[in-house]
């Protein structure tokens, strides 16, 4: 944080905290990868062990929301510090889902990998916006290291990008199941894998809120982009 | 230093003296006045000097050193000569410092320097481009925060450096890198990254090579044992014997091709580079080339030759006859009936191209990069049925890389495919024949 505290100690446990997050957010990053990279190689060795995984992220999430309480009785923290321990006790809400999500992802990955009916190309699709959606939860965790509001609200923006990826997904998945009904339970499967990589920017976009309160001390939740980018920027 | 003390206290001792001479001279009241006058006016004097050095040492700047007078003066000289070398070793020590950095700085692998806590300290381009830092923004900031894979915070947190990690870059994951710790100096630490996205390439070749020989020597043995025991076990009449035993002969072969390509190569691989000296008659070798073309295709296809340029090239003739008639095979057999093949020649003073088109099945363009791996098959069925070992292009590409040529290809799928060689000027010479026959003529 910017200004020192007398107590050293003080600033080492807000620090703490910080990486915790980070680590959590790290793991959670890897969680996503691999289960997107299970997904379109059909390697269920790896779809287990995301599955497996997600008990650390849980375990994190409890963890670190322990922390969170220890230091806001300890240390009853004010100002910056204060909204730095509100906002990472909100992250690791959005954190943890998004290794559920992943977790998710992971669980159709090996349904579908047992009858692949569907051609390839929605596969390719899910992946490409796998990719964007884990490029949101990157840049959203480097916001959050680096206290930096301008990537945050860069974020923001892209969450347009992956709303748009996930419609014409559905938009490709539609013509596939009226061409051939036999395709309907899988395209429905990664239907749903859509869906959670859309929820992925949506929990990432939330993080990078986050940021921007702990920053500038406004909460830009539920406000237009424009606001936003005009909270972050000022 | 003495000698600056025996010269301030000098004057001290000569006002004493002259107060003395005035005190026998007009009186005690005199001499006591004379005394403290002339003190109070050296204390002036030292008292100037003093704040003027005073104010000099808040901002000391060399060339602004005060100058003074007498005693003053000795003093400020010594000062500035103190100062001067100072200076100058200052300035060194900055040079070399600066001379470190920039070495450190364009290093090519990735150098991160890491305190105690694990902070970043100081990072050089190759980091910046490897972990995506920027040393201005990310000072100070531990490592784990930004480089976020479970396996590196594990990496670091376990202690063990012995062996280094390899790890798929989180910013673009084509990037494999290869991380090493090493502690140094007071709770330091260096963390070195290298790319190893090649190594790690030609080992995962490596390894599908010796996976994909196995595989398709099996295929054909795994026919013929069936064959063999099928043989042994029943009693068969004539015609069925001789029916199988073809077939088990077709299988032979099949293993013999392969097992004389992978010669080939290898025997490409360790020979060295074909001389400037062998002539090859292009024009002759063509004719060739469509003769045995026409053959195989056994009159399914349209052959068509088309030469123009009167130049023979430089390197081994069996060589290149193998590299041709490659390509030339394998338009054939990826060519429905009725379809074109048209071999092309096209010769000039600086280079020369040679060129298969068909109109044949074709292939997606993302196989371009890997067709001329051995074993790499566009579809595993398609050209396993039509007799390849799946080498040619890899013995092809061997070929034409022995005699500094490329190799150029264009496919749409369903339209066909183009596959140019061409060769560089120094391969390219004038044809004796063509020449002769002028001179004839």
């Amino acid at each position: 944080m910017a200004q020192e505290h007398s107590s050293k100690q003080y600033d080492l446990d807000l620090e703490t905290l910080r990486s915790r997050v980070l680590e959590m957010g790290g793991l959670v990053e890897s969680q996503i990868l691999s289960a997107i990279n299970g997904l379109a190689t059909g390697d269920t060795s790896t779809l287990d062990k995301v599955i497996q995984e997600d008990t650390r992220v849980n375990a994190l999430e409890v963890s670190i929301d322990t922390d969170c309480s220890h230091l806001i009785a300890r240390r009853q923290p004010t100002a910056g510090d204060l909204r730095m321990v509100l906002a990472v006790i909100k992250i690791v809400v959005d954190l943890e889902r998004i290794g559920d999500e992943a977790a998710k992802i992971a669980r159709m990955g090996k349904r579908s990998s047992e009858h692949m009916r569907l051609p390839r190309t929605p596969i390719a699709a899910v992946r490409h916006m796998g990719e964007i959606g884990i490029g949101m939860l990157r840049k959203a965790l480097d916001a959050l290291a680096r206290l930096d509001p301008v990537a945050a609200a860069a974020i923001v923006r892209e969450d347009v990008e992956i709303d748009e990826e996930f419609r014409s997904i559905v938009r490709q998945l539609i013509t596939f199941m009226m061409e051939d009904p036999r395709t309907i339970s899988q395209s429905i499967d990664i239907l749903w894998v859509a869906k959670a990589i859309e929820r992925i920017g949506d929990h990432s976009k939330n993080m990078a809120e986050q940021v921007i309160y702990v920053v500038k001390g406004t909460d830009v939740r539920h406000t237009t982009v424009e606001q936003l980018e005009r909270e972050a920027l000022g | 230093m003495n000698h600056l003390v025996f010269r301030t206290l000098l004057p001290v001792a000569f006002i004493a003296l002259a107060a003395l001479l005035l005190s026998f001279m007009f009186g005690t009241a005199v001499g006591v006045l004379a005394f403290g006058g002339a003190v109070a006016a050296l204390l002036v004097y030292h008292a100037r000097h003093i704040s003027q050095l005073a104010r000099w040492l808040e901002e000391p700047v060399l060339d602004q050193m005060p100058r003074g007078s007498g005693l003053w003066d000795d003093v400020f000289a010594l000062l500035y000569r103190y100062e001067r070398v100072k200076t100058r070793e200052h300035q060194q020590l900055a040079k070399t410092l600066v001379r470190f950095r920039q070495a450190g700085r364009v290093h090519p692998d990735g150098v991160v320097i890491l305190d105690a806590e694990n902070r970043i300290d100081w990072c050089n381009d190759m980091a910046e481009h490897h972990f995506d830092l920027t040393l201005d923004g990310d000072h100070g900031a531990p490592i784990t925060n930004l480089l976020r894979q479970p396996e590196f915070v594990g990496y670091i947190e376990a202690g063990d450096y012995s062996s280094p990690l390899e790890l798929r870059s989180a910013r673009t994951s084509a990037i494999i890198l290869s991380l090493q710790i090493i502690p140094y100096g007071d709770a330091q630490k260096l963390l070195l990254s290298r790319d190893v996205t090649r190594l790690e390439k030609l080992e995962s070749m490596r390894r599908d090579f010796v996976a994909n020989v196995s595989h398709e020597l099996r295929t054909p043995l795994t026919v013929l044992s069936g064959f063999l025991e099928t043989i042994r076990e029943l009693d068969l009449d004539p015609q069925r014997m001789r029916d199988y035993s073809d077939l088990m002969a077709d299988q032979c072969k099949r293993m013999q091709h392969i097992v004389d390509d992978l010669l080939t190569l290898s025997t490409l691989e360790s020979a060295p580079s074909p001389s400037l000296d062998e002539r090859v008659c292009v024009a002759p070798m063509l004719e060739r080339l469509r003769v045995d073309a026409v053959a195989l295709s056994g009159g399914k296809h349209r052959i068509v030759l088309d030469a123009s340029g009167d130049y023979d090239l430089l390197g081994a003739e069996s060589e290149i006859v193998s590299a041709f008639g490659n390509l030339v095979s394998n338009a054939i057999r990826y060519t429905p009936e009725g379809g074109e093949v048209r071999l092309s020649w096209r010769a000039s003073e600086g280079a020369a191209e040679f060129a298969v088109e068909d109109t044949g099945i074709g292939f997606a363009p993302e196989h371009i990069p890997r067709l001329t791996e051995r074993f790499y098959r566009v579809d595993r069925g398609r050209s396993r049925a039509t007799g390849g070992t799946g080498l040619g292009l890899a013995i092809v590409k061997h070929i034409l890389n022995r005699h500094q040529a490329t190799l150029e290809i264009h496919s749409v799928p369903d339209k066909g495919s183009r596959f140019a060689v061409r060769f560089p000027a120094r391969r390219v010479v004038p044809a004796t024949t063509a020449a002769a026959a002028r001179g004839e003529a």
